[in-house]
């Protein structure tokens, strides 16, 4: 998609973010998506502000569900899927081992 | 693509890349690179590289259990 990059460069350029595979969300599924980009930045703003890590760690939970939501949501394919679906294992998979590694890990 | 949508995503990089430079604790900093992390992934899915999107679900994750058994055996 061309443009001029919200107003800020007067000349026109070729946007970076530009794929004939991506179609851009619209109607339903772009309301959709500005929900989960809400709850993505409210949860990263909630990492940033806690004091305790342990109270950290749902938040950030919280987040890499609202992006494999995104993920989901903006390419309409398998292959897109298949990303969400590693995006959301491996995240969680994250989120544990560093709640697991903080509390004492696993008695040897 | 909706150039709008990917601006929350540059203000979380940014944000969660200067809360892990300035945290102390190593616990948080590793929360502060994930959140960078999370915020990549859909720079990349908006670009098209869905193969590398997954690949990177998986590498991400990994390199943080690396770094957490570094955590446990005290050298961080």
């Amino acid at each position: 998609m061309s443009g001029d990059l919200f107003g800020l460069i007067p000349w026109t350029i070729e946007s970076p973010f530009s794929s004939s595979y991506v179609v851009s969300p619209s109607g339903d599924v772009e309301i959709i998506v500005w929900i989960c980009i809400a709850i993505a930045v409210y949860s990263a703003f909630r990492v940033i502000v806690e004091p305790d890590v342990m109270r950290k760690l749902p938040f950030l939970n919280v987040f890499s569900f609202s992006i494999s939501g995104i993920i989901a949501l903006l390419i309409p394919q398998p292959l897109g899927i298949i990303a969400a679906v590693a995006y959301f294992v491996g995240s969680t998979f994250e989120s544990n081992a560093i709640a697991s590694t903080w509390a004492g890990g696993v008695e040897d | 693509m909706n150039e709008f949508l990917l601006l929350p995503f540059f203000l979380i990089i940014i944000a969660g890349s200067l809360y892990a430079g300035l945290a102390r604790d190593p616990y948080v900093k590793i929360i502060a690179i994930s959140i960078t992390g999370g915020a990549i992934m859909p720079l990349i899915i908006m670009r098209g590289y869905l193969d590398v999107a997954s690949a990177l679900a998986v590498i991400i994750p990994l390199s943080t259990v690396f770094l957490l058994q570094l955590f446990k055996k005290g050298v961080v």
